[in-house]
């Protein structure tokens, strides 16, 4: 038996019997609907509360539950009047929930309200106290309206590794926030397959006049990184200054020994790495990459030809 | 499942209703379900309840019988037990569902254990194509924000030292989440500490043990852009070619004066507190942006560029 099933089952059970009791006449499917039981379900957790109650645990003691007609009926269950305080991770994940939505732009008004009650209850003295601030680029909106709408959007794209500008049709599926940045995965075109853009990184956006329609299960909403076949790879030794990298990107620890750590990286652009390599300066040295040994000889000369002249 | 069901609902009901302190004895003689084991049965089912009441989040406290107190007794306090009531609407209860159900936490959506408690959630509508996910220090997260909210000391490890802060706020910006407010040492002093630094987290015992400031915004302490968070002082002055200016353009903060000249390039006056981050984000326009000062700026760029140790 596990102790998660129990605890999930009877947090429903614990919410509902209250909401029951302070709506009496309630209907089976009302009460389905709103805490996402099945019939089946709510029936057998009512038999539950119906052979429980006070010690005497006669007639007068067990509390009342059963389905009348189609009626859900709670008595003689006061204590259980009230739902349990929410715990704290509880209500912090559901306040930062509804305060990130609001941050990403046209948030229903309902929700604004809805948090401002919510921080009310939980921060009385303090309404200013928790800040979730997603930075929202301008086209956030945009992008995602016509993901709602399936509208065709033209962009003009920067690559954030080549830095070469492209024009594509995408058809956007999800925009999504992680790591402080925004993302929009989408249908793109040109390339004829699926690819996530950082949207900060785009540059323009129009809608075409043609739509589309969306996929049944758009897949979820992350950054992979996908091993590819043109992938490059490095070998290179970190020094203690260096290491936090490793939380930040998908390499593979090779070896540790005291403070200097020897990783493989992976990447798509041999150009990212030699980025990250001059920002790290004498604190991470390339062992061995040939694309990414050429690609940071370039970076160097094109910077120092430009500071040079 | 269901015998464990049955026993938690009897021996909730018998605390809510008696509210006085009952002795594991008591419990076992009168409520169903504990009734017909051995002792050692008895004391490990006990423990195992516990842990499940625990872990639905019901105040289970530990209080003692009597003036003396020789004897300690289980209480669970109605008013400490119940949820007080938000007042929440159905709409809002839905678009809080929605919100809940697009935005994770530490990778993990919200389960709808809290919108059951406060109401349950009509479902319906279609989820927005909408998703954020608020990094991953959410073993902490939970911890904090009580401190936060009931206003006790935090300690915990940062860097090589240990701190004690009175968490004024907590903040969530591009990325990071950041525990807000001042150090025991000078509370004239308002820090941001990020919290996937901070380590071995404590809480004080007691609650209200500082006064937030009437003033106080936690969103004023926490800069807009990582190279305005430090202790360094300049004013760089940067040239970013026409081709990425659209680019810069978009990451500067209020705090940046900045000129665009008839060909496109972007002049701006940037304020910068935290080099190492500046220079991190000047090399993510590879060629495409110039520091023209200051000298000692300019240099410490020029440095890494070589492969000069830093």
């Amino acid at each position: 038996m596990s102790s998660q099933r129990t605890a999930r089952r009877l947090t429903r059970l614990l919410a509902m019997l209250p909401w029951v009791i302070a709506n009496p006449g309630a209907t089976v499917a009302e009460v389905c609907e709103r805490f996402g039981y099945t019939p089946r379900q709510l029936t057998s957790d009512l038999n539950l509360v119906f052979v429980c109650g006070l010690p005497g645990y006669g007639p007068g003691d067990l509390m009342v539950a059963y389905v009348d007609e189609d009626e859900v009926v709670v008595e003689m269950a006061d204590y259980f009047s009230s739902a349990v305080r929410l715990s704290a991770p509880e209500a912090l994940t559901l306040l930062a929930a509804g305060m990130a939505v609001m941050s990403s732009g046209q948030a229903p008004a309902a929700l604004t309200s809805g948090v401002d009650k919510l921080q009310r209850l939980l921060l009385p003295d303090a309404e200013s106290a928790l800040v979730v601030d997603l930075a929202e680029p301008e086209l956030v909106g945009d992008l995602r309206r016509a993901a709602t709408d399936g509208s065709v959007v033209h962009i003009v794209y920067t690559a954030l590794g080549s830095g070469a500008t492209t024009e594509r049709d995408i058809e956007s599926w999800t925009v999504f926030s992680t790591m402080g940045n925004w993302y929009v995965a989408a249908y793109c075109r040109l390339a004829g397959g699926e690819r996530v853009f950082r949207i900060d990184r785009i540059q323009e956006a129009e809608p075409t006049g043609e739509s589309f329609s969306p996929p049944a299960e758009p897949p979820p909403p992350v950054v992979r990184y996908s091993p590819g076949v043109d992938d490059v790879e490095a070998t290179i030794r970190l020094s203690a200054a260096a290491k936090w990298i490793s939380e930040y990107y998908p390499l593979e620890v090779l070896e540790e020994d005291g403070d200097t750590t020897v990783v493989q990286f992976s990447a798509s652009d041999p150009k990212v790495v030699a980025r990250l390599l001059v920002r790290l300066g004498g604190a991470a040295d390339l062992i061995e990459g040939p694309e990414v040994a050429e690609a940071l000889t370039g970076l160097r000369s094109r910077i120092l030809a430009r500071y040079e002249s | 499942m269901q015998n464990v069901i049955e026993r938690i609902l009897n021996l909730l009901a018998f605390l809510l209703t008696v509210q006085r302190p009952v002795t594991a004895d008591e419990i076992r003689m009168t409520v169903a379900g504990y009734d017909q084991s051995s002792d050692e049965a008895f004391r490990r089912m006990f423990e195992r309840d516990k842990d499940l009441l625990r872990q639905l989040g019901i105040p289970l406290e530990l209080r003692p019988m009597d003036a003396w107190e020789v004897e300690h007794g289980y209480v669970v306090p109605a008013d400490e037990y119940a949820l007080a009531d938000p007042g929440l609407n159905d709409e809002e209860r839905a678009a809080l569902w929605l919100a809940a159900q697009v935005v994770r936490i530490g990778g993990q959506a919200a389960g709808p254990d809290a919108l059951f408690k406060l109401g349950g959630a009509p479902v319906g509508g279609a989820v927005e194509p909408l998703a954020a996910d608020l990094g991953a220090e959410s073993d902490l997260l939970g911890d904090v924000f009580l401190a936060v909210s009931e206003r006790r000391w935090v300690g915990f490890d940062y860097r090589t030292s240990r701190r004690k802060v009175a968490p004024y706020g907590l903040v969530h910006r591009r990325g990071h989440w950041y525990v807000v407010g001042p150090e025991s040492a000078d509370l004239n002093v308002i820090k941001a500490f990020r919290l996937d630094r901070a380590e071995n987290l404590t809480l004080s015992d007691q609650p209200d043990q500082f006064v937030r400031p009437k003033e106080f915004r936690a969103s004023d302490a926490i800069p807009q852009a990582p190279w305005e968070a430090g202790g360094e002082d300049l004013v760089a002055e940067v040239l970013f070619d026409a081709d990425l200016a659209w680019w810069a353009q978009r990451q500067l903060t209020g705090r940046v004066e900045a000129k665009t000249d008839a060909d496109g390039t972007l002049r701006a006056s940037i304020p910068v507190a935290n080099v190492e981050a500046f220079l991190a984000w000047m090399l993510s326009f590879d060629d495409r942006a110039e520091i023209l000062g200051p000298p000692e700026l300019r240099e410490a760029l020029l440095a890494r560029v070589r492969g000069e140790a830093v």
